[in-house]
């Protein structure tokens, strides 16, 4: 494969775990905004501790998610009554706050001579832990697929169990939900949680695959996109986001008649599948009918 | 001091009275259709880009290029109307609105392919110098600005509280089914509420970007953010809010930056925001957004 | 020949079919009453009439002419209008706001006019309370101004969901009192009522909807003769 190529696939694979943190809670029946947040929290804890305490990637990664967690949580504890548009908003503002607070984040120490952390708006350079550690892109390319892969068996698992059950029920349902006497909050707090570890486990791998990472990156751009990913792919199964990332990184960007008018493109593709598949590709019916005919 | 305070409240009122309108836009669109509008500020950018190119290549007077603005921006919401709004009638909320933003990254690539340049000039409302009142200055291009987004929102209260299509366009806002128990055609109403909203948010964009002198394609999330935020701020689907909401955040940011720096004042925007909407403040829960 | 005729109507939310093919007849100048259970499908049958609600099978003709899936503001125009459950007025608009909504459609100032001064004469309370928010009205004048709305439209048939649910005894007194007097003047009256003891003194036909479907049609003499429904909707106190 050449470098390009594995730019491309390693870039599907980091954007598709936004993907499916808004995904996860667009089936709990909730609209983010702000994913982009969880992403950058990710992004930043990761960077500062590998890069400026020099924790190996994997102690760093589980720091992250945690962080990550904790802080959709918190966001979550008094938002997630919100309904709709108002949590969306929410959502929007907590994120937009994380991004004005990673521009004034000046946090700097010396690292082998070297002044390294997040400078404000002038980002944050040298996240090289893979360079120096010697990983290979290709064996980066690994690495994130095989995370995605233990992701997804996660979700398939859990959308087998009762719990999945549940989810999809507060998330058409909330009032039969309630009724049945589950705990609608509880349960929303936890995939908030999740839905954070898993942002900010792509927020890690975004950041040691760039090494160098910015504010900007964490925008609402980034956001919205996560929320088209799921929604295009589909809301039916968990290979929904992901084939709405492919569709739009892969596809577009791989292809490069499109390259220069690539927005325009997938802009327009996006708006008229909507009308004609509002919940996606990969939605509930055509994910039914596609169980029912592969073994 | 206090001539630093009076005159951070000027200049508060004036850009408040552009977020007023931009309010006001969203608020309509939202009223009538429970959906809120990604692409509103990325159609006001295509607006402003239709006057800027038109000036560059063949030069205009300020009030055609106005008109310029507000024709672009009503050509452009009826494109997101018609592709996003239209098919989504009493359908998903959500994908209305991912395609709404599907339109938003098509009308900023389109602007960038045809005027590539990241910033280019607008001519300004007003190049003399301020006048000068004692201690006090007031640019007068602030004060066209002020002037000018009063005068639209009169228009616009005129135009809902006086007229037969402002009659319908709040029964439709308030109990849609009433409405149309009583005869009012709905989708009718969603396409007018549409461009009337567009030829808002044109007003809304040629002001900002005359007083400012210049544009560039952030314009458009510029748009939408401060017009979601200034509309929640007053209150989700109310007119007078939208109003109310728009000259508060104008006057929070016009002082939080004089005190504070430009990144702060965001942040204590969104921070605001996020505290009201937790709080669950009464006059923000108006209308059912569910 | 009916005024309104409807015939083996279908109507669903999603799968679920909340009427099973109603048919049924209202004829011109009656006033005819829909009575029912909770959850019988009295609401689906009036929205589904006055456009709201689409039928998925079945006609609907008023006047002879086919209004079945047409949008509301059309069958509006052609002369019937609903007044809807639970009333829904636009509380942040005046009274006289909404009686003007009322007459949307209509082009002829001077008539509306006219028609809002008869409103007035008919309704008192509604003219006191001219210029304030609807939403500030009481249940009763909120239903009083429901109706007034509905009539501005001047429609041939009147249709009612539940006119008198949740008021007080006097007030529900005096909405019949109104259907009575509505009916004198020449309009027909299609409504649903649970309070089958006050429908009885007005209506000159009943229709009995259940789960769905239409379970019995007759005069006011031959419901009080059905032991099932007198023991079902009219209670011991007629015996
Ligand atoms: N929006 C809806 N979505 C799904 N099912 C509905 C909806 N509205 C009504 N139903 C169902 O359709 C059936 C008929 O409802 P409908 O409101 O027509 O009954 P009704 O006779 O008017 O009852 P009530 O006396 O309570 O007003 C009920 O089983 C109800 O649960
Ligand atoms: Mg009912």
């Amino acid at each position: 494969m050449d470098a390009y190529t594995i730019g491309v696939l390693t870039n599907i694979g980091l954007f598709s775990f936004v993907a499916l943190s808004a995904y996860l809670l667009l089936v709990a029946g909730e609209l983010s905004f702000g994913q982009q947040a969880f992403f950058g929290v990710g992004a930043y804890a990761g960077g500062i501790f590998t890069a400026m305490y020099g924790w190996p990637l994997p102690l760093a990664a589980l720091a992250a998610m945690t962080l990550g967690a904790l802080a959709q949580f918190l966001v979550g504890l008094p938002t997630l009554r919100l309904r709709g548009l108002y949590f969306a908003m929410s959502t929007l503002a907590a994120a937009e706050m994380a991004r004005i607070l990673f521009e004034l984040l000046h946090f700097q120490r010396e690292v082998k001579g070297e002044l390294t952390g997040p400078d404000g708006t002038q980002g944050f350079r040298g996240i090289r832990w893979i360079f120096e550690h010697g990983i290979e892109p290709i064996d980066y390319l690994g690495m994130v697929v095989g995370l995605l892969a233990v992701v997804l068996a996660g979700f398939f698992l859990v959308e087998r169990s009762r719990l999945g059950a549940t989810l999809r029920g507060v998330g058409q349902d909330p009032e039969l939900a309630a009724s049945l006497g589950i705990d609608i909050q509880r349960v929303k707090l936890g995939v908030a949680a999740a839905a954070g570890a898993l942002a900010a486990l792509g927020g890690v791998l975004y950041a040691h695959h760039n090494t160098y990472i910015e504010p900007r990156n964490f925008d609402i751009m980034l956001g919205v996109h996560s929320l088209a990913y799921a929604l295009i792919g589909g809301l039916g199964t968990a290979f929904g986001p992901l084939l709405g990332v492919v569709l739009d990184i892969g596809a577009l960007e791989g292809s490069r008649v499109f390259h220069d008018y690539r927005m325009i493109v997938f802009g327009g593709l996006v708006a008229l599948l909507l009308v004609f598949r509002p919940r996606g590709l990969l939605d509930e019916r055509m994910v039914r009918w596609l169980r029912a005919r592969l073994p | 001091m206090l001539a630093d305070l009076i005159q951070n409240t000027l200049d508060g009122l004036s850009i408040g009275a552009a977020y007023a309108l931009l309010a006001l836009g969203f608020t309509l669109i939202f009223g009538v259709l429970r959906r809120a509008n990604l692409s509103y500020g990325a159609a006001i950018m295509f607006g402003c880009y239709c006057a800027t190119w038109t000036h560059l290549n063949f030069g205009a007077g300020l009030l055609l290029l106005a008109a310029i603005t507000v024709a672009g921006t009503v050509l452009a919401g009826a494109y997101v109307e018609r592709l996003c709004f239209a098919p989504h009638r009493g359908g998903s909320m959500i994908a209305a609105m991912v395609a709404s933003f599907a339109l938003w990254m098509q009308f900023e690539e389109l602007v960038t392919l045809v005027m590539p340049t990241h910033l280019y000039a607008f001519p300004a409302l007003y190049e003399g110098a301020p006048l000068a009142f004692g201690p006090y200055t007031l640019r007068v291009d602030a004060l066209v600005m002020f002037g000018a987004a009063i005068a639209a929102c009169a228009l616009l209260w005129g135009t809902l509280y006086r007229t037969r299509f402002g009659l319908a366009v709040r029964a439709v806002t308030e109990q849609p089914a009433a409405a149309s128990l009583a005869g009012i055609n709905l989708p009718w109403v969603y396409v007018r509420v549409f461009a009337l909203a567009s030829a808002i948010g044109g007003v809304a964009g040629y002001l900002v970007v005359a007083s400012h002198g210049q544009i560039t394609p952030m314009l458009g999330m510029w748009s939408t953010l401060k017009g979601l935020l200034a509309m929640m701020l007053g209150g989700l689907g109310s007119l007078p809010g939208a109003v109310v909401g728009g000259l508060a955040l104008g006057l929070l940011e016009a002082h939080s930056q004089w005190f504070l720096g430009p990144q702060l004042r965001d942040l204590i925007a969104y921070l605001l925001l996020f505290v009201l909407l937790a709080a669950r403040v009464p006059w923000m829960h108006t209308r059912s957004a569910s | 020949m009916s005024l309104l005729k409807i015939q083996d109507v279908v109507t669903a939310y999603g799968k679920i079919e909340a009427l099973k093919g109603v048919s049924l007849e209202v004829a011109p100048g009656s006033i005819t009453c829909l009575l029912g259970p909770n959850g019988a499908g009295k609401t689906t049958l009036m929205m589904t009439v006055a456009g709201i609600l689409k039928p998925r099978k079945g006609g609907i003709s008023f006047a002879g002419e086919e209004i079945a899936g047409r949008a509301p503001h059309d069958i509006v125009a052609r002369g019937v209008a609903l007044v809807p459950e639970n009333r829904l007025v636009f509380p942040a608009m005046t009274v006289l706001e909404n009686l003007l909504a009322g007459a949307y459609q209509r082009g002829d100032k001077k008539a509306v006019a006219e028609d809002i001064d008869r409103m007035y004469a008919r309704f008192p309370r509604l003219r006191e309370r001219s210029a304030q928010h609807a939403g500030t009205l009481s249940g009763g004048e909120q239903q009083m101004l429901a109706v007034a709305r509905a009539l501005m439209s001047r429609p041939r048939l009147l249709l009612m969901d539940e006119p008198s649910l949740g008021l007080a005894p006097l007030v529900v007194e005096e909405i019949f009192r109104i259907i009575a007097e509505l009916h004198r003047d020449g309009v027909s009256i299609f409504f649903v009522e649970q309070n089958a003891h006050m429908a009885l003194k007005v209506a000159q036909h009943f229709f009995l909807i259940e789960q769905g479907r239409i379970s019995f049609s007759g005069t006011p003499g031959a419901l009080a003769e059905d032991e099932v429904i007198r023991r079902a909707y009219l209670g011991s106190a007629q015996q």
